[in-house]
């Protein structure tokens, strides 16, 4: 594994990092065993259905009609996702309604030696039936893999980011009552950031956790809750003052 | 710098950079250093904003515009004919010659069986029957009998497409799931290579001595050139795929699995070149009953050295004139 990998310890989430030559690091989605399995009976309708167009259209032709139908075939059950995954932003027609694409471990785009390998090797994901293999592979490594993805150094991730967290809401700027570390401003900020998601039951309950940062109340201050009076103190962090 | 000062201060840089790239995805021209510049300062600001633990929204808005740009930025352009042509001289008969091992190997796997099989049924009249049944012999006596309907006798330019498409669904198939079962630490490939061994020296030792040699020669002789290598080469690859999974050497399993199957590669490439240039010979040429076998026997040894030659002699010295 890549340093970046085991560099942080006990991780619950199933991110894959990256690092790119700028020195920035990519955090990859993996899709599981749902969405890549959807995706996969999408791509297998639509073959079926360039199958069966093919096969009427040259069936007209007789036996020249049937040689071409057959490569026809041929195309379709080997080249069909190569062929996609090289062009179309890295994503075969079903993987791209799913959101899905196909990446490098490093994140790069999917190279053309990487998609032979992947698919090529879908035969042994295949094995003893109906992809028990692949499926069990899956099931046992963090990112996903099945054996093709291995081999091929490949990653089937989603596309579009999932986002938990907006801008904090508004609220009146309130100073913290002592200067926090860098660590408790970015808790701060994160719970703001999930004031849309949260009850606020629940929001209320995690913002008791950090009252001891609030100043004491005044006696001319209007009456505010606990969150209310921490999203003040997140809006300060913000850049907010007055 | 507040994250509020931040955010307003380079807004509208991150939204002119996030209509580039979607312009640019929809496959529109663009100015490539506009978005290179606009795309290095992003990953600075990604940078900063991670070290400063902005606020999540704000992280991961960078991080998808990166992302995007990143996708863009490396995306491959070099599907080009050269490519191909290079490949062709130089990059795959490197790459067999330098895993002549596995392939060496695999032909060991592929031959004996073959040459063995070959010898027993043309000298001993019971043995084909022990590997294949009554009617599969029948069924390839009748292919390679004298007469009109058999293979080599009249046919349509319509038939000889038809048997095209048929080997290159059937045949280039059967390589590419050689090379796939050879994950399976080398094993399926291993089979597939005695497997196929077996069954063709079995079938034509059996047409040898049953006195149809005069037929099945002549056809097989010049795409078995491209065929035969193409399977060993196949089979080969499934084989280096293998090894690395069951003798990792230093790597880690992981590791070694991947470098394997990078090796693997090319052979793989080769393989379905030969193939391919197999199922056109076999189509058109193998079939044709007016060339006389003497000639198809001369093209034969030319194809045979042509293969060889390609695989063992060129693109020698190139390697670092890439």
């Amino acid at each position: 594994m890549n340093a970046p990998h085991t560099a942080a310890p006990q991780r619950i989430d199933t991110l894959a990092l990256a690092e790119t030559p700028e020195g920035i690091v990519l955090s990859l989605q993996p899709a599981g065993l749902v969405a890549r399995t959807l995706a996969f009976l999408l791509d297998l309708l639509i073959r079926l259905a360039i199958n069966l167009v093919v096969l009427m259209v040259l069936s007209a032709l007789g036996r020249l009609g049937g040689g071409l139908a057959l490569i026809a075939f041929f195309c379709v059950e080997w080249l069909y996702p190569i062929v996609f995954e090289l062009t179309r932003g890295g994503a075969t027609p079903g993987k791209g309604v799913m959101g899905l694409r196909v990446v490098m471990d490093t994140g790069l785009p999917i190279t053309p030696a990487g998609s032979f390998i992947r698919n090529l090797l879908r035969v042994a994901d295949f094995l003893p039936f109906g992809y028990a293999f692949g499926i069990v592979t899956m099931l046992l490594n963090r990112e996903f893999k099945r054996l093709g993805d291995l081999a091929a150094g490949t990653l089937v991730v989603h596309a579009k980011q999932v986002v938990l967290h907006d801008a904090p809401p508004d609220a009146a700027s309130i100073a913290p009552a002592r200067a926090l570390s860098l660590s408790e401003r970015a808790a701060i900020r994160a719970w703001a950031g999930r004031a849309r998601r949260l009850t606020p039951a629940r929001f209320e309950e995690l913002a008791q956790i950090a009252a001891p940062v609030l100043p004491p109340v005044q006696p001319g201050d209007p009456k505010r809750s606990t969150a209310e009076r921490l999203l003040g103190v997140a809006q300060w962090l913000m850049g907010s003052r007055g | 710098m507040s994250p509020k000062h931040f955010e307003a201060t380079y807004q509208a840089m991150w939204d002119t950079f996030a209509a580039q790239i979607a312009e640019a995805k929809l496959g529109k021209r663009t100015d490539g250093a506009q978005l290179a510049t606009h795309y290095r300062r992003v990953c600075e600001h990604l940078a900063l904003a991670q070290s400063r633990a902005y606020p999540i929204h704000l992280v991961s808005r960078l991080e998808s515009l990166t992302q995007d740009a990143h996708q863009l930025i490396y995306r491959r352009q070099d599907y080009g004919m050269r490519q191909l042509a290079q490949l062709l001289r130089v990059g795959l008969p490197n790459a067999v010659r330098a895993e002549r091992r596995v392939v060496l190997l695999a032909l060991l796997l592929f031959a004996l069986p073959l040459v063995l099989s070959l010898a027993l049924s043309w000298h001993s009249p019971d043995f084909a029957l022990r590997l294949l049944n009554a009617s599969q012999l029948r069924n390839y006596e009748a292919m390679y009998a004298d007469g009109q309907d058999a293979l080599g006798r009249l046919r349509g330019a319509d038939g000889d497409w038809q048997m095209f498409g048929h080997y290159i669904f059937n045949n280039i198939g059967i390589g590419f799931r050689a090379f796939g079962a050879g994950i399976l630490a080398g094993v399926g490939s291993a089979f597939v290579l005695i497997y196929n061994g077996l069954l063709i020296g079995v079938v034509a030792g059996h047409l040898q001595r049953v006195g149809l040699g005069h037929n099945f020669w002549p056809f097989v002789a010049t795409h078995s050139a491209f065929e035969l290598t193409g399977i060993v080469l196949s089979g080969a690859a499934g084989l280096r795929i293998g090894l690395g999974w069951i003798v990792p050497g230093r790597l880690s399993r992981g590791e070694a699995l991947r470098a394997s199957a990078r090796a693997a590669i090319p052979l793989v490439y080769a393989a379905f070149f030969l193939l391919l240039v197999a199922a056109g010979f076999e189509a058109f040429w193998s079939s044709a009953a007016w060339i006389a076998p003497a000639v198809k026997y001369g093209v034969a040894a030319g194809c045979w050295a042509l293969v060889l030659a390609w695989l063992c002699l060129m693109g020698r010295g190139s390697v670092h004139a890439r």
